[in-house]
Parts: C-alpha cells; sequence; structure tokens
C-alpha cells in the first residue's frame, strides 16, 4: 500500500535507449542512420544535473538539436569534443548505418 | 709535553675535522644538486639553454636569441620554443598556422638552397557537407602551399578537378584525404569549426 501511494523517485533513472530521428533527411543524405542514444550509458558515468536542464531541456522534442549545433559547442557537443569525452568526427560511434548510402 | 700543549693539539686536531667534514659535505651537496636539470627559463644555467652540442648559449631571456645555432641563422631551439608566448589551439597544440601568418616565424623553404621558391597558391576550394546543417568547409591552398609541395596531395589523396573526390567525414576519420595528416601531423579532426566556417545559407 505504502509503495503504491508513494511519487516515483525524483530522478528518473534506467530510461534506456533513446533514438534521436528528426533531422533524418539530412542525416540520410550525409549517409548516416538515425542516433541511437544510451541514456543508461550516461546515467553510469554521470550526474542529472550535469545535463539537464542546462544542456539538455528534459521534454522528448524540446532539444532541436543539430550537428552544426553540436559542432558549437551545444547540446551533445559541450563535452563530445576530444577533451571531455570522445570527439565528433567518430561518426558510428553514436550514428548507426554510417556509410550505408552515399 | 705540558698539559695545555696536548690540550692544543686536540683543539687543532678538532678544527681540522670539522673544517674537512664540511668542505666534504658541502661539495657533496653542490654535486647533488648539478646532478639534477633545472628547467627554469629565468634560470641562465637552465638546460632549456643548452645548444644541439650541449654548451651552455642562453642568456636567461626567453626573448632573446638562444643559441649559436640561431646566430647562424638556422632558427630558434625547438626547447626553447615551448617556453615563448606561442599561439596555442584548444587543446594545447602550437598554431604553426597563425605563427605564420602574423609573421613571428620566417622558415627557409628549403634545406636546399638552390632550390627555387614556388610561391604559395591562392585559391580557396568550397567543399559542400552532404547534411542541412553543418557548415561547409573552405579549404585553403594558400598555408597548405606554404608548407607542402604540390606532389604531397597531388594526385595521390587527391585527383585534381573540381567534384573529382568523392570526399566524406567517415573516410577522413579512417585516416583518408584530409586525414591522412590531420590528427596525425596536423591540427586534430576534433577542432570541427577550425575547418567547417562556412554556414549553410537555408538553415542555421
Amino acid at each position: 500500500m505504502i509503495l503504491a501511494i508513494s511519487p516515483k523517485p525524483a530522478a528518473a533513472a534506467g530510461l534506456g535507449e533513446m533514438t534521436f530521428d528528426n533531422k533524418i533527411e539530412s542525416m540520410k543524405k550525409a549517409g548516416v542512420g538515425p542516433v541511437i542514444f544510451s541514456h543508461t550509458t550516461h546515467e553510469n558515468t554521470i550526474k542529472c544535473a550535469e545535463c539537464h536542464p542546462d544542456i539538455f531541456i528534459e521534454k522528448r522534442g524540446a532539444n532541436d538539436m543539430s550537428m552544426k549545433k553540436n559542432m558549437d559547442g551545444e547540446h551533445c557537443g559541450a563535452c563530445h569534443d576530444s577533451t571531455v569525452a570522445f570527439p565528433m568526427y567518430q561518426c558510428s560511434k553514436c550514428h548507426t548505418q554510417v556509410g550505408a548510402a552515399k | 709535553m705540558k698539559p695545555t700543549t696536548y690540550k692544543y693539539l686536540i683543539f687543532l686536531f678538532c678544527v681540522t675535522a670539522i673544517v674537512a667534514f664540511t668542505t666534504t659535505w658541502q661539495i657533496k651537496e653542490a654535486q647533488a644538486a648539478g646532478a639534477k636539470p633545472t628547467l627554469d627559463p629565468s634560470d641562465p644555467k637552465s638546460s632549456l639553454y643548452l645548444d644541439s652540442r650541449g654548451k651552455l648559449a642562453g642568456t636567461g631571456s626567453s626573448s632573446k636569441p638562444v643559441s649559436e645555432a640561431f646566430k647562424a641563422g638556422q632558427g630558434w631551439h625547438p626547447q626553447a620554443l615551448q617556453s615563448e608566448g606561442l599561439p596555442k589551439d584548444r587543446y594545447g597544440l602550437v598554431d604553426w598556422a597563425k605563427l605564420v601568418n602574423d609573421g613571428s616565424i620566417e622558415p627557409l623553404h628549403s634545406l636546399d638552397e638552390d632550390e627555387d621558391e614556388l610561391p604559395p597558391l591562392d585559391v580557396d576550394v568550397v567543399i559542400h557537407s552532404k547534411g542541412d546543417y553543418v557548415k561547409d568547409v573552405k579549404y585553403p591552398h594558400q598555408i597548405h602551399t606554404y608548407w607542402l609541395s604540390c606532389e604531397n596531395c597531388h594526385p595521390a589523396i587527391f585527383e585534381m578537378g573540381a567534384g573529382a573526390n568523392p570526399i566524406s567525414m567517415v573516410e577522413i576519420a579512417e585516416g583518408k584525404w584530409c586525414g591522412r595528416c590531420h590528427g596525425k601531423v596536423a591540427f586534430p579532426l576534433a577542432d570541427c569549426n577550425r575547418c567547417h566556417t562556412i554556414p549553410k545559407k537555408a538553415k542555421r
């Protein structure tokens, strides 16, 4: 009974994998597939507040991400610039189907 | 002998022993200090300011010529260069292109004095990015031909002719095209916006 009425923990842990494909037309032109973002991997290494809400708003579709913005140091690019996390030229570390369509 | 003479001799012996011990200790200290290489640029005896033959060459000021090689017109000592206020990129690597463009360094065009100098080719090539968002690349022939001769890249790495090369970022990351040098002997690929400089007009 107590378990049933207690609210969910503040940290929404265990989001698993998220697919980023709202720029799929541009991705196809560039010869890459959607990004499979592992929320779990990030949860394991960094704290929620390091990304939310400053870098990513916690709402699906609320973050208009693009590779241009990433390269300007926004969104994923805030860390993935080879100083904090692996650099962005390693396409296949995030994008699926890299090099499939040319 | 009188007892006072004995006392005097013992006193003399003690003084000699103390002086000898102190001197030995000082020499050992000096040797220990001398064995350590000093790396302080403000120290004129710093090993940074030895020339390639191991001779003391420095003046103690990092803004002054540091070696006999420099006086002979052979350039700067590489280690002394490190203590200079060289322009660095965000990864702490020396921005050699900026040094050349600012006129801070003027390297010889060739080790062979008889070789003719070919002036740099001042032609920019726009390489369009394939997606709708990533900025296009402005490739400057100028700085590349300043360092390199045409044959370093053409035709082995890049065919000559617009659109003749199916360049892709995936292949560059695999070490082809620009990746033959960038990330190895030239600035790293992680520095995206150093090449991707022209924003797409349609979408920002």
